[in-house]
């Protein structure tokens, strides 16, 4: 069998996109770690080295230092002028850290770490074995070299951005490479789930067609019901085929927008949907007004119809729809089950159902946020546990014939 | 005769003894015992105290060191050169009290301060 890609699977793109967009998400931040960690141990590295020279330096400093320090303690007092240089500061400091002299410009000081980095400048603490005038502490100061660690950071920062880009490729060939799999699987599926949903076209035409066309002044009353429930059972199938047919082959296909007289799709959709719910002994309060939107007649049709299936399906036996149509928006407010405010976010995800009694694949609302979010039109869900629930469609100012 | 020999002698002694008492009240521990015995030595307080200085750094230290060679000097302790210890021995033990040894002390510490001096 072959495998064709199909565009116009929505599901199948969809999961792919999820998939991918963790995968890479994953990936990415992976990457930055290790990339990060990598960029840690250089710049350790490259600040051991350079910890390294300057302790050569330093230490070499420290040392002319105490040559000076011994021919002044020789001296002294006849000489008592502290011995400077122009490459580096020093202090002296006794046993007891108390300060005998110092020239540095950073006057905190500390006793027990070799090299020591701190407001800008570098201090090296070199122990002395002989106290000339008293010093154990020598300290020898130089500027930090702050172009060293923008250099650093330039380098790490360069090379993170190229390996971050050659991995961000590697990234997606391999994403490519697995989903490769998965994607001809899910194809196969869609193709099934399409071929499938066709072929139930015919049949359910067929009986719907001949339903309407038989004659039921002559039936007996208990055909007449069987012939009702029929009915039911045939037009709840066909509704799951119209969502079917739209989540796997209209939902990417090109808008056709015209003008639609809504009043009339609406007396026409609970019409059709009449039978349904007198099996539930629900009836239909109509307060429609004149109004038209620029929309396609499938799309506004699979919102109206899925809407008005629900109202029906969580309704309580008995209980009554009203539909209102303004200019502006419509409402189709139940007085069924209803549901708890915090789930109402939930109810337009895929798969999600509240009520397992009732039939369904949890599609239709999601169907609906679909077309909601296509069009800009904008939805609002009231409800109460036990009482009811209302849903509101607004229509965007220009989707509305104003004239 | 011999009563203008004695009052000689008393008007001498009465005369010395008002020139030269007030000079001594003015000298203090150090400089009643320290230097004395140090003036005519080849190597001076100063040279001395750099020596210490250089031996045990801190000012604590050096005058808890001083302190105990002072009232228990020895050839192990002293940080004097062996040259110094072969040709003048090693000084006797102080009779100072431990009061005086420390008022002596601390006056010869301020008075060689290496942190006053330098700049």
């Amino acid at each position: 069998m072959s495998v064709s890609k199909n565009k116009g699977t929505n599901l199948l793109r969809s999961s792919e996109k999820s998939s991918l967009r963790r995968f890479l998400a994953l990936y990415f931040i992976l990457v930055v770690m290790i990339l990060s960690l990598l960029g840690t141990f250089y710049y350790d590295s490259q600040k051991d080295l350079m910890s390294s020279n300057l302790r050569t330096l330093l230490s070499n400093h420290a040392n002319e230092e105490v040559q000076e320090l011994r021919r002044l303690h020789r001296d002294f007092p006849k000489r008592a002028d502290y011995p400077r240089s122009d490459d580096f500061r020093s202090a002296i400091y006794d046993i007891e850290r108390v300060k005998i002299f110092s020239g540095l410009k950073n006057p905190v000081v500390n006793f027990d770490k070799e090299i020591n980095s701190n407001n800008n400048t570098i201090q090296f603490v070199k122990y002395l074995d002989d106290y000339y005038l008293g010093a154990k502490y020598l300290f020898i100061e130089i500027d930090e070299d702050t172009e060293w660690y923008r250099d650093i950071m330039i380098e790490i920062l360069t090379l993170g951005f190229f390996a971050l880009i050659i991995l961000a490729i590697f990234g997606l060939f391999f994403v490519n490479l697995f989903l490769r799999p998965m994607k001809n699987s899910m194809t196969l599926l869609d193709n099934f789930i399409k071929d499938t949903t066709h072929e139930l076209n015919t049949p359910i035409s067929a009986i719907l067609a001949n339903i309407e066309m038989m004659n039921t002044d002559i039936m007996s009353e208990k055909n007449r019901k069987k012939l009702g429930r029929i009915n039911i059972a045939a037009k709840t199938v066909s509704h799951l085929y119209h969502d079917l047919t739209y989540l796997t082959l209209d939902h990417n296909r090109e808008s056709k927008d015209q003008w639609i007289d809504l009043k009339q799709l609406i007396e026409d959709r609970v019409e059709y949907f009449a039978i349904l719910a007198g099996a539930k002994k629900v009836n239909f309060e109509l307060h429609l007004n004149y109004s038209t939107i620029f929309i396609d007649t499938i799309k506004i049709a699979r919102v109206v119809d899925n809407l008005i299936s629900n109202a029906i399906k969580y309704n309580k036996r008995g209980g009554i729809i009203t539909i209102t149509l303004e200019k502006n928006y419509f409402i189709i407010q139940d007085s069924g089950i209803g549901i708890e405010s915090e789930k109402v976010g939930d109810m337009f995800e895929r798969y999600t159902r509240f009520n397992t009694s009732e039939g369904g694949f949890g599609i239709g609302l999601n169907i609906v946020k679909s077309i909601i979010e296509e069009y800009h039109l904008e939805i609002d869900v009231t409800s109460v546990l036990g009482e009811g629930t209302s849903i509101r469609v607004d229509f965007l100012k220009g989707a509305v014939d104003d004239t | 005769m011999i009563h203008k020999v004695v009052f000689s002698i008393l008007f001498s002694v009465m005369l010395m003894g008002e020139y030269v008492q007030p000079e001594i009240k003015k000298q203090n521990t150090y400089e009643l015992y320290c230097i004395p015995c140090h003036e005519h030595r080849p190597y001076s307080l100063e040279r001395v105290y750099m020596l210490y200085l250089k031996t045990f750094s801190g000012e604590t230290i050096f005058k808890a060191s001083l302190k105990a060679f002072l009232k228990e000097p020895m050839e192990e302790t002293s940080v004097m050169p062996d040259e110094w210890i072969d040709n003048f021995s090693v000084k006797s033990k102080t009779r100072l009290t431990d009061k005086e040894l420390d008022e002596a002390i601390d006056i010869y510490w301020n008075l060689y301060d290496v942190r006053n001096k330098l700049h």
